[in-house]
């Protein structure tokens, strides 16, 4: 019988090791080795570690970037987040009917989602280009001064932040496309015999079913904004004056510019931190989100 | 009545078709700037179409930085990947829906947290542990690295899921080895999930930027995105040659806007999956 045990559990190894090698060498061992790094003093080439206990955390709890970088990551996923569900969820309320050529404008209106950041990034600094670029020829046809879009400390973040919500707006409108479709339609039509007009439908049952759809995106967006690297990296590079530096291009330019391993470490446990919380968070709000219908 | 509903529908167009055309527009901008001159390109007010298309600049982009060993080393990285998640995290997802054995909450519970974590905080260790097995700038390194992901164990564990434990079960009394169950029954049960997972994880690794350019300084290995990077900002000199940098960036995108066109019902069903996976 034990025996009969032992050869399952080599069994369902075999089945789990290729997954599990790469998993365990670029997943759960790199995550045991940054917090063991951050408690070090180290720059890549010097063969020996120094041991600084928390030195790392309270020399980033001082350093004034780090709360500079801080405010660009909120701004950035406020900046970010709100604009990419609010699109997606009107494209999808305006798409959400039968219409003639629907199809195009979905196919038109996901398909920045699909190309490549990086290459999309290059041509938006084409687009944003200050003297002759196509956004300020445009400003300028309706009589607006343009600005230095991505050389202005002002105007580079909102620089950044177009370029992410274009990306991302019409993948959100894809979710909501399907909540909105799976909405059961005897609850509206009920809604409908009570007197309820459209604006009302929308807000007392349209809305409140699609809650879900709305919590998963803020989490999966709030995520992706604390990660966005590529287009920071073409565009800007974190400046002008650091602008756009978020903590993410902050632990990077630790870590690959400056080589302050311990720093950049602590920069990435408090990354990691955020994001932990934010899915317990998720989960456990979508627990109760997700069942009420 | 039936005109108010007219003119809704008209201005439903009307706004969608401009929304449309806004989001589509940098790409036809791009496509356009790639055939000017580049005296035509800084002209005030700009030309919505150039004068005299120049087609050949296309070509000579392509002459000046290696695209073609770009282009095929990010297919050639992609591809691998695909077919090596799809492998593991097929056989993943079965030993944890349909197996039994010792650790087995312990590796589910794993999963999910390996979900929260952003991989992105991990490229700084992983970097050390790729140098100490000197796998960087090595094909080896940039597959092996981004052998595993996360969320497809996590989407095909969603979908063996729903697979009826009956059918598995017959095929246990039939005496079919754990194997032939995964081949003959889940996987053709759930083909339209790994399709999706092929799909959109060859997309992602094609795009793939940040941590391929952290691992390969050598151009001979470098993912497309890295390379683009790199003819803009040396071959390009930041912007002195617009019209080749727009040429070589529409050659970057369009392999996947040709993907996009004849697979978007697939990737769109994407969605549902991973708002499903998401459901927990």
């Amino acid at each position: 019988m034990k025996s009969a045990r032992l050869y399952n559990d080599f069994k369902a190894l075999l089945f789990t090791l290729p997954a599990l090698v790469p998993l365990v060498l670029f997943w759960f061992f790199p995550l045991a080795y940054v917090i063991y790094l951050s408690f070090m003093e180290w720059d890549f080439m010097s063969p020996e570690k120094l041991f600084v206990g928390f030195q790392n955390y309270r020399d980033l709890f001082e350093n004034p970037d780090f709360y500079d970088s801080l405010r660009v990551t909120v701004l950035f996923c406020l900046g970010s987040v709100i604009p990419i569900i609010v699109a997606g969820l009107l494209l999808a309320l305006l798409l959400n009917q039968r219409l003639r050529g629907g199809a195009v404008y979905r196919t038109l209106m996901f398909s920045p989602w699909v190309t490549p950041t990086v290459a999309v990034s290059i041509v938006w600094s084409w687009i944003y280009e200050p003297d002759v670029g196509l956004a300020n020829n445009m400003l300028q046809a309706v009589g607006i001064e343009g600005v230095r879009w991505l050389e202005d400390p002002n105007w580079a973040l909102v620089g950044v932040l177009l370029v992410t919500i274009w990306k991302s707006a019409g993948w959100s409108m894809i979710f909501y496309l399907v909540a909105i479709h799976n909405v059961p339609s005897d609850l509206l039509e009920a809604a409908e015999l009570d007197g309820a007009d459209r604006w009302r439908k929308f807000i007392n049952v349209t809305l409140p079913l699609i809650s879900p759809t709305t919590f998963f995106l803020i989490i999966v967006q709030t995520i992706q904004a604390l990660q966005a690297y590529d287009q920071i990296n073409v565009l800007t590079q974190g400046g002008p004056a650091g602008s756009t530096r978020t903590l993410l291009y902050l632990y990077y330019q630790s870590a690959f510019t400056s080589f302050q391993i311990g720093e950049a470490s602590s920069i990435a446990i408090t990354l990691i931190f955020g994001c932990v919380l934010l899915s317990l968070l998720s989960f456990f709000m979508g627990r109760r989100t997700v069942h009420y219908t | 009545m039936h005109l108010w509903r007219n003119l809704g529908t008209l201005a439903r167009h009307v706004t969608l078709a401009a929304a449309a055309i806004l989001m589509a527009f940098p790409f036809y901008w791009m496509a356009s700037s790639a055939l000017k001159t580049n005296d035509e390109i800084w002209q005030f007010p700009p030309t919505f179409w150039p004068q005299t298309p120049l087609w050949g600049n296309f070509a000579e982009a392509w002459a000046e930085a290696p695209f073609t060993r770009y282009l095929l080393n990010s297919v050639f990285v992609a591809g691998a990947i695909v077919v090596i998640q799809i492998i593991n995290s097929g056989m993943m997802a079965y030993a944890l829906t349909h197996m039994k054995f010792r650790l087995k909450g312990l590796f589910t519970s794993a999963i999910l947290i390996g979900y929260m974590v952003p991989a992105t905080a991990t490229y700084l260790p992983s970097y050390v542990i790729l140098g100490e097995l000197h796998l960087l700038n090595s094909y080896g390194g940039l597959i092996l690295s981004n052998g595993v992901s996360v969320f497809s164990i996590f989407l095909v564990r969603q979908a063996f899921l729903q697979v009826s434990h009956e059918l598995v079960e017959a095929g246990k009394m039939d005496g079919a080895s754990h194997f032939r169950i995964l081949w003959t029954i889940l996987i053709p049960l759930t083909r339209s999930s790994f399709a999706v997972l092929a799909l959109i994880t060859f997309i992602e690794q094609y795009n793939n930027y940040f941590w391929p350019m952290l691992i390969t300084k050598d151009p001979n290995l470098q993912l497309v995105s890295a390379g683009l990077r790199s003819f803009f900002v040396e071959g390009g000199a930041y912007g002195l040659k617009w019209p080749l940098i727009m040429a070589a960036s529409a050659m970057t995108i369009a392999p996947l806007i040709v993907l996009f066109v004849f697979t978007q019902k697939t990737i769109i069903r994407s969605v549902n999956l991973s708002a499903g996976a998401s459901k927990g």
